[in-house]
Formats: structure tokens, C-alpha cells, sequence
């Protein structure tokens, strides 16, 4: 049998990355969009294509982070438990049809928060330590 | 070989297998039919949802973005299946619904259709659209018709095979042997032996089972046969015999038909029935045409025959043409086929045999007239005739001829016949014609005589008879004298039935004789008490006997002449428990009627033996009489029943005196005679009792072996007034002595008849001078006075 102090070490060990690792994400919009809240169904239907309006009937632009930003990654396992694999296998049946498209691909982190500075209907992802008051954040994305 | 017809085991077989089979076919195609359908079905659904499993993801992306074209594309690729008629999808988002595509090879024409729910690529709890899919049933039907097409082939296929297996096997296992053995039976004699050969290989199978049953049924036809043929040739054999039987037999035989007619009779009856034998009557004779007397039975009798069918037989007459009546004895009995059979025989003697000894046996010998039988049947007929209530009745009157035996006895049997002849003509003289007389026993004759009602008119006829009676016999020489006593009964108003009667007759008849004879009495109903009264009599006396009423007293005998007590008479007396004591008088003569003396003798002399065996142990010199009826001899008292008492008690027999009367010396002599020898020969005394009241025939005196004559009371008590009496016991005394005999004078009751008896020289005396009779305990003291008395001179007793 461990004493007792080695036990409780082992169990922090064991919490701490999973605590630490996967900080939540949020959704923030221009704060001129006139939208105070979003449900996780209205991300969704943004986000992957069903709908492009946002509740205040403003054309919804959503924007993706960058491809090697983690914060992507993070944010469809947070929406939709999905890889981007799997994401991108979903955009590709669609690509064809032109029905609908993927969120806008932003290069930088600096372009997102332009977008959602200068487009009323700009709608993206970010760390929370990212929002200043130009943002208005309308969904909490945590584990 | 004969080729296999319609009804051949093998084309019924056939057809009955191709029948089932096709049957079992059809019923088989259908189930797989239905069963297929079900299956190719359930198969195409499968197969559909597989199909739409492949495509699930891409639907519900379309349906999630609502992508029309998207949506098209995999409809169309589902199209591409042949099983896939149209394809529809539609998407819904909660609020309304949109069709995103709709596709279709030509018209729809089954109802399998296939619809699904699609739900969100990212909730799979969000149904966000539909999609349907119509099969190509078509096709599928094309699938289920090859498929059973199939199934139908093989399954007729194999019925084919086993159907022909069946049959090949049919006709070698069983029709081809059955066959042979058929033309074996065709060609077969039985009746030479032939049999029929077991079909190869069916030895031990039912072929060759059925083939022996075969052989051991022509077997045993063909012993039948045999049997029959011999039977037959024996029966011919047999009827010739018969026939020949038939034809010389003397008992007549004829057959009647249902008709009547006779078909066919014999030689014999021809002769009996008077049938002439050259009158062909060929089956035409009637038995009606024969000569009964009385047609009428023989057909009643036939008739009776038939309807009962049982042999009936009965005596017929017929009348001849020559006049004569012949009997003859008829038997008919039913043979069959509504024949009966006919046996007569000639029984006209044995009917007139019979007819004369019917006469002979209500006949009395003797006189010619009816005897007791005769006279019964006579009272049977008038008590049944109608007639007889208007008449008003009838006499039955009873005679009998008093003393009768007397005659017998004294002349001789031939003698007495005579007189009941004529005695049986003069009764006959006395009555009408139409009147019955009847002889019913020796001397005793029976009249009916008819009409007559009152007793007077009886009286007048009864008077006649008995003065017609009293007319002298002429018998050779001399003149018999007798008459008669007559007992009168009349009907209806004495007796109702012919033993009441008879007997009530009887009792009149004997009320007749007990008055003296001579004389008639009517019936009264006081005879039958008195008959009655005599019968209580008789049951007493009978129970006296069982339960020993009867006691013995004893009177001494004193010898005067040694002036000593002798010895002493034995008298019965009966204790009645009602009456008491009984003198012998009241009963003895009943006892004697009803055949209880003999009992009651041998009780006596037991009973005097014992008191003689007890005197004798003591030492005393004396002896005892006892007195003898004359109906105990000589059969009642066998000289061998006397011999036992006294061996039996041990007492000396010269002791012992048997007193017996003059009645028994006139019975029957010769039989008396004997037994008195016999009794003395056993060293018996023998004592006439009562001597000089009856015939008191010296002659018997001498005849036989008397040792001592005991003198009636009746003269010894008239001695003292009378000289005739005095003389007449002297005589007694003197004959006595002179006979080698002693003396008893009874009744000695005086002083003075003693001295007188003494004077006369009589041995003995007894009486109530003496003493009374005693019972046996008293004795002795009598005993002892009597000497006091004999000694001194005591005077006697009052």
C-alpha cells in the first residue's frame, strides 16, 4: 500500500493535463450584430453550412482560424465531436453540389479579429483572452 | 398372358399414386409458392436497406444542408439498382418540409416501399428528413417464377421416379405372382391331387402363405366332396331300406299335406283305414274321405299339429264298411316343409280291455253291484249334477249286517257269501231302479236313493229294508236268521261333500250298532260330538301312554284252604291328571277300538313283573295275575314279548297267571288256541277270567290248557239269597276239581260267602271282604291284616 501523500500526488498528476491541455474556446460576434446569445444548434447549422443568417437576420460569415492554429481542432471537437478529417471529408461532398461552403479560411489570427471588427456578421472563434469589447461573446464552447 | 385391364391392381395402383402424387405436388408447389414469395420479399427488403445503409451518411448531409443536388445525385445512384423503382427524399427542419428529390423508372406498381427517418450528422437524435424507396416488384416476381419453376421440376421429377418404382415393384412382388398363381387355379384339378406351386422367391412371404391357405382350402373341398358322395350313396342305400320299411310295415304311416290331402300312406294303413287298393287315388285322397266317425278331430288335430309344431296323439274311432267300429291310436307329428307325419296302430283291444276293467274296477265282485269306488263316482256325478238342487237331494243310507263275522266263522265262507247275495237282492228289492246300491265291505252295503228328502220317507224305506233283512236265509238245510243296523244320512242337509257323508253315515251306522242292532238311526249332529268327544278320548289315552299315567293296584288272593295270603290281581287304573283315577272300564274298551292295548298290555305286564321280580327278592311266596285282552291275542302279546318280561325281571313264569276271558276263545280259535299253548309251554298260568257270564262252553275247558277258573263276582255275590247261584258255583268247584283245575271265587265281600266257599271247598278267594284293590305301597299292610284277619279272625274292613 502507497502512504498516503504519495497517493494524492499521483492523482493530480494524473487530473492536471487534461485540465490544463484543453482550455475552452469562445464565440464571439461584432458587437454591432445586434445578437446577445447563440445556442450550440445555431453554431452548428452556421458552421456547417445549413444556415448563413444569424437569429438578428444578418448574413452570418463564419471564419475558421487558420489550419495549424489548435484552436480549430479544439473548436469542431467542441461542436460537432468531430476531427478535422472528418470535417473536411463533410465539405468535400458539398464542394460540388455549390449549395453551400466551408466557413471562411482566415490566414492569421489578425484577420479574424479584423473580420469580426469590420463585418457586421462576422462570427468566429477565439481564446478568451483574445476578446476585447469590440467582441461580444454569444456562446461558451468548454468541455 | 392376359394383359393388364382397367381394373388391374396395377393401373388402380398407378392411378391412385399418380392422383396422390399430383396432389402432394400441388399442395407442395403452393407452400413453396407462398413460402418463396414470403422469403424473395423479405430477401428484397434486405437488400433495400442495405442499399440504403450505403448511402445513409451522404443523405443526411443532403438533407441536413438541404442540397438539392446532392440529394439527386444519390437517388440516382440508388436508380442504378434494378431493384429500385423511385427514390424520394425530403428534408424537414422542424417547421416545414421540402422535397429535395424525387426520381423514378416509369409507374409504380407494388406496394413494397421502404422508408427511412434521416437524422443529423451531428444529432443522431434530430430527424432532419426522410427518405423512401419503392422496389422493382417486378423483378422480384421474375426471382419467386424461376425459382419455383424450379422446385416444381424436381418435385415431379421425383414423384415420377418413385411412382414407376412402385409400380415396377407392384408387378413383381405381387401382381406377377398373383397372376400365376391365377393361372395356376385355372389350370388346377383338385379332385386329382394337383396344387398350386409357390411363386419363386415367396416362400416365406404372404404369397406363399395365401398359396397354402389355398392348397389346405382345396384340400378340405375336395374331402367334403368326398364325404358328401359317400353320405350320399349311404343315404340312398338307407331311403331303399326305408322305403322297403315303409311298404311292409303293419304299423299304417301316411303323410298329410298342408292341403289335407294324404300324398302318400302305406300298404298297412290302406288295410287299416279300409282303402281300397285298386282305387287310384294319385295324392287326391283327402283325409276327410277317410272313414272317422268324427273327421273333425283328426283335422282339429292336424291344424293343432302345424300351428304348434309338436307331435300330438290321440285314439280315434272309424267305422268300416263293413259296419264294424275299430280304435285306432293316431300319432301325427311334423316333419318339415308343412308335412306331418302319420302313424297309426289298431288299438280296439286294448281300448276294450281297458273300458271292462274301468267296469271291473268300480264293480264288487261278489254281488255284481258297484263297490266303494262305484259308489263315490256315483256321488261325485249327482253332487255335480245341476239337476240335483231341483230334486232337492238324496238318501245316503248305510247297512251292515250285524254280527256277521259270526256267520263267516260259525258256517263257513262259502255260507257267508250266499247270504250277502242274497241279503244284496232283497236290498235291491227294496229301491227303485234308478236308486244306487253299492258293497263297500264285507257285510256292509251302501243306498243312494234318489229324490228322497224326508226322513220319514227314509224311515219307511229303512223300515222295509230291515224286515226284508230279518226274513230267514235258506243256507242248504237250515234257516240262517240275521239282521241288519242301518245309518241314514240325507243331502244336502247332512253333509255337503261326500266324505262328510260317508262319514256322518258312519257314525249313524255305528250309533245303530251300540243300541243293540236291528235298528236305524238317523244322522244327528250330536253324533259328531259325541265322535268328537271320543276323539279328545283317544288323544288323552294316547298321551296317557306317553307321559305313564297308568298305574298298577293290586286286590290279594287268599288261598282259603291254607288260610293264607296267595298272591294278587294286577289292576290297571289310569291317573288322569283332570278326572284322576280312571277304572279300566272307561278306558280299556276305547283302547281296545283304537289298537292302544297292545301298548298298554306290554306296559301291564313289564310293570307286574317288576312287582312279582320285587316280592320274589324278598322272599314271599305269592304270584301275580295279570289280565289279557282279547285283542292282545295273539299278535299284540307275542308269546316271545311274554318270554322277555320274565327273562328280562328274572321272575319265575309259574308266578306269573294270565287271566284271559271267554271272548278270546270265540274270535278265532284256532289262532287262540295256539298262543294259550305257547304261553303255557313258557310255564305261564293261564286263568279264566269271568267264567259263567258268557258261552262258558265246557268244550273249551277241555281244549284248552286252562289251570284255574275264576268264578264272576256276579254269582258268588248272589250265593247267600239264591239257592240256583249256590248250587251253580258248587257245580263250578266239583267240574273244576274234576278238570285237574283250581277255583277263584271274586266278590267275596262276606263272612257268610267265605264260610259258604270253604264249605264248597273252593281253593281261592278275593274280594273287598279281603281287601280293595291297593296301590303297591300299600300292599303290605293289606298283607299283613289279611293274616291278622285269616288268623285271628279280624274282621274285615267295612
Amino acid at each position: 500500500m502507497l502512504p498516503r501523500p504519495l497517493l494524492l500526488l499521483l492523482a493530480a498528476l494524473l487530473l492536471s493535463p487534461l485540465a490544463q491541455a484543453d482550455p475552452g474556446l469562445v464565440l464571439v460576434v461584432n458587437a454591432r450584430s445586434g445578437v446577445d446569445r447563440l445556442t450550440l444548434d445555431d453554431a452548428v447549422n452556421i458552421f456547417m453550412g445549413r444556415y448563413r443568417q444569424l437569429p438578428s437576420g444578418l448574413a452570418a460569415l463564419p471564419i475558421d482560424q487558420p489550419e495549424n492554429q489548435p484552436e480549430k481542432a479544439r473548436f469542431y471537437r467542441l461542436l460537432v465531436h468531430k476531427d478535422l478529417a472528418e470535417i473536411n471529408a463533410y465539405w468535400a461532398r458539398l464542394i460540388f453540389s455549390g449549395k453551400t461552403s466551408p466557413p471562411h479560411q482566415a490566414k492569421s489570427s489578425a484577420e479574424i479579429l479584423d473580420l469580426l471588427a469590420r463585418q457586421p456578421g462576422a462570427i468566429a472563434y477565439l481564446e478568451r483572452s483574445q476578446v476585447d469589447s469590440r467582441f461580444r461573446i454569444v456562446l461558451e464552447l468548454e468541455r | 398372358m392376359r394383359t393388364f385391364g382397367r381394373h388391374s391392381i396395377l393401373v388402380r395402383s398407378a392411378v391412385m399414386l399418380l392422383g396422390s402424387f399430383f396432389l402432394a405436388g400441388a399442395v407442395t408447389i403452393s407452400i413453396s409458392l407462398a413460402f418463396t414469395s414470403a422469403r424473395q420479399h423479405q430477401a428484397a427488403t434486405d437488400r433495400l436497406n442495405r442499399l440504403l445503409d450505403t448511402v445513409e451518411s451522404t443523405v443526411r448531409i443532403a438533407c441536413f444542408v438541404q442540397d438539392e443536388k446532392l440529394a439527386d445525385e444519390v437517388a440516382q445512384g440508388l436508380l442504378k439498382n434494378k431493384e429500385v423503382q423511385s427514390v424520394t427524399i425530403s428534408s424537414e427542419d422542424g417547421r416545414a418540409r421540402r422535397l429535395l428529390s424525387d426520381s423514378r423508372h416509369g409507374l409504380i406498381t407494388s406496394g413494397l416501399r421502404l422508408a427511412r427517418e434521416v437524422r443529423s450528422p451531428f444529432n443522431a437524435e434530430k430527424v432532419i428528413g426522410r427518405i423512401q424507396v419503392d422496389a422493382n416488384t417486378t423483378a422480384i416476381a421474375d426471382d419467386i417464377h424461376d425459382e419455383v419453376r424450379f422446385i416444381t421440376l424436381e418435385i415431379i421429377g421425383q414423384l415420377v421416379l418413385i411412382a414407376l418404382t412402385v409400380v415396377a415393384v407392384m408387378l413383381v412382388f405381387i401382381v406377377r405372382p398373383i397372376k400365376a398363381m391365377s393361372d395356376g387355379l385355372h389350370r388346377m384339378d383338385a379332385t386329382k391331387g394337383e396344387r398350386l406351386a409357390v411363386p419363386r422367391n415367396h416362400a416365406n412371404s404372404e404369397i406363399g402363405r395365401l398359396v397354402h391357405d389355398i392348397n389346405g382350402l382345396a384340400g378340405n373341398l375336395v374331402d367334403t366332396l368326398d364325404q358328401e358322395r359317400t353320405l350320399r350313396l349311404d343315404k340312398e342305400v338307407e331311403e331303399k331300406k326305408y322305403h322297403s320299411i315303409f311298404e311292409n310295415a303293419e304299423t299304417g304311416i301316411f303323410i298329410v299335406d298342408q292341403a289335407e290331402n294324404l300324398p302318400s300312406w302305406n300298404p298297412a294303413f290302406a288295410l287299416l283305414l279300409g282303402i281300397p287298393t285298386n282305387e287310384v287315388y294319385q295324392g287326391t285322397l283327402n283325409i276327410r274321405q277317410l272313414p272317422w266317425e268324427n273327421a273333425s278331430r283328426i283335422v282339429e288335430m292336424a291344424l293343432n299339429c302345424r300351428l304348434d309344431n309338436i307331435g300330438l296323439s290321440d285314439d280315434l274311432a272309424i267305422r268300416l264298411r263293413n259296419g264294424s267300429r275299430r280304435w285306432l291310436s293316431v300319432v301325427l307329428t311334423p316333419v318339415g316343409e308343412d308335412l306331418l307325419q302319420g302313424v297309426v296302430h289298431d288299438v280296439t283291444e286294448h281300448k276294450e280291455a281297458e273300458a271292462s276293467a274301468r267296469r271291473l274296477s268300480v264293480t264288487d265282485a261278489l254281488t255284481g253291484m258297484a263297490n266303494r269306488l262305484g259308489l263315490e263316482e256315483e256321488l261325485q256325478a249327482m253332487l255335480r249334477d245341476p239337476l240335483i238342487a231341483q230334486t232337492g237331494g238324496f238318501a245316503l243310507v248305510l247297512a251292515d249286517l250285524d254280527n256277521f263275522r259270526r256267520i263267516n266263522e260259525g258256517f263257513g265262507l262259502p255260507t257267508g257269501d250266499a247270504i250277502l247275495r242274497g241279503a244284496a237282492t232283497r236290498l235291491g228289492r227294496c229301491v227303485k231302479g234308478s236308486d244306487t246300491l253299492a258293497r263297500l265291505t264285507d257285510d256292509r252295503f251302501a243306498l243312494i236313493l234318489q229324490s228322497v228328502t224326508g226322513s220319514e220317507e227314509a224311515g219307511r224305506i229303512a223300515e222295509r229294508i230291515l224286515a226284508s233283512i230279518r226274513k230267514p236265509f235258506p243256507v242248504d238245510d237250515a234257516q240262517i236268521q240275521i239282521h241288519a243296523s242301518l245309518g241314514i244320512t240325507l243331502y244336502p242337509k247332512d253333509g255337503a261333500d261326500i266324505p262328510g257323508l260317508l262319514r256322518n253315515a258312519e257314525l249313524a251306522l255305528d250309533r245303530a250298532k251300540t243300541m243293540g242292532g236291528n235298528g236305524f238311526v238317523f244322522f244327528d249332529p250330536a253324533l259328531t260330538e259325541a265322535a268328537e268327544q271320543r276323539r279328545h278320548q283317544e288323544n288323552d289315552l294316547r298321551q296317557a301312554i306317553q307321559n305313564r299315567e297308568f298305574r298298577l293296584y293290586f286286590q290279594p288272593i287268599v288261598d282259603l284252604a291254607d288260610n293264607r295270603l296267595a298272591g294278587a290281581e294286577a289292576l290297571i287304573r289310569w291317573l288322569q291328571p283332570e278326572q284322576g283315577l280312571i277304572p279300566p272300564d272307561a278306558f280299556i274298551p276305547l283302547a281296545e277300538k283304537i289298537g292302544l292295548i297292545d301298548e298298554i298290555g306290554l306296559w301291564v305286564l313289564d310293570a307286574a313283573c317288576a312287582q312279582l321280580a320285587g316280592w320274589q327278592a324278598q322272599g314271599l311266596d305269592r304270584y301275580l295275575s295279570v289280565n289279557i285282552s282279547a285283542h292282545q291275542i295273539p299278535d299284540g302279546l307275542p308269546p316271545a314279548a311274554l318270554a322277555d318280561a320274565v327273562r328280562r325281571h328274572g321272575v319265575d313264569p309259574a308266578r306269573m297267571a294270565l287271566e284271559i276271558t271267554e271272548g278270546v276263545l270265540l274270535a278265532d280259535v284256532n289262532k287262540a288256541l295256539t298262543w294259550i299253548e305257547a304261553a303255557h309251554g313258557l310255564g305261564f298260568r293261564i286263568y279264566l277270567d269271568d267264567f259263567g257270564t258268557g258261552y262258558s262252553s265246557l268244550s273249551y275247558l277241555k281244549r284248552f290248557p286252562v289251570d284255574t277258573i275264576k268264578v264272576d263276582k256276579s254269582f258268588v255275590g248272589d250265593m247267600g239269597e239264591d239257592g240256583g247261584d249256590r248250587t251253580l258255583v258248587e257245580a263250578v268247584v266239583a267240574m273244576a276239581r274234576s278238570l285237574g283245575m283250581s277255583v277263584v271265587a271274586e266278590g267275596v265281600e262276606t263272612a257268610g260267602q267265605l264260610d259258604l266257599l270253604r264249605a264248597m271247598n273252593c281253593r281261592y278267594g278275593q274280594g273287598y271282604y279281603f281287601s280293595r284293590p291297593v296301590p303297591a305301597e300299600q300292599f303290605e299292610a293289606a298283607a299283613v291284616r289279611i293274616d291278622k284277619m285269616l288268623a285271628g279272625r279280624v274282621e274285615a274292613p267295612a
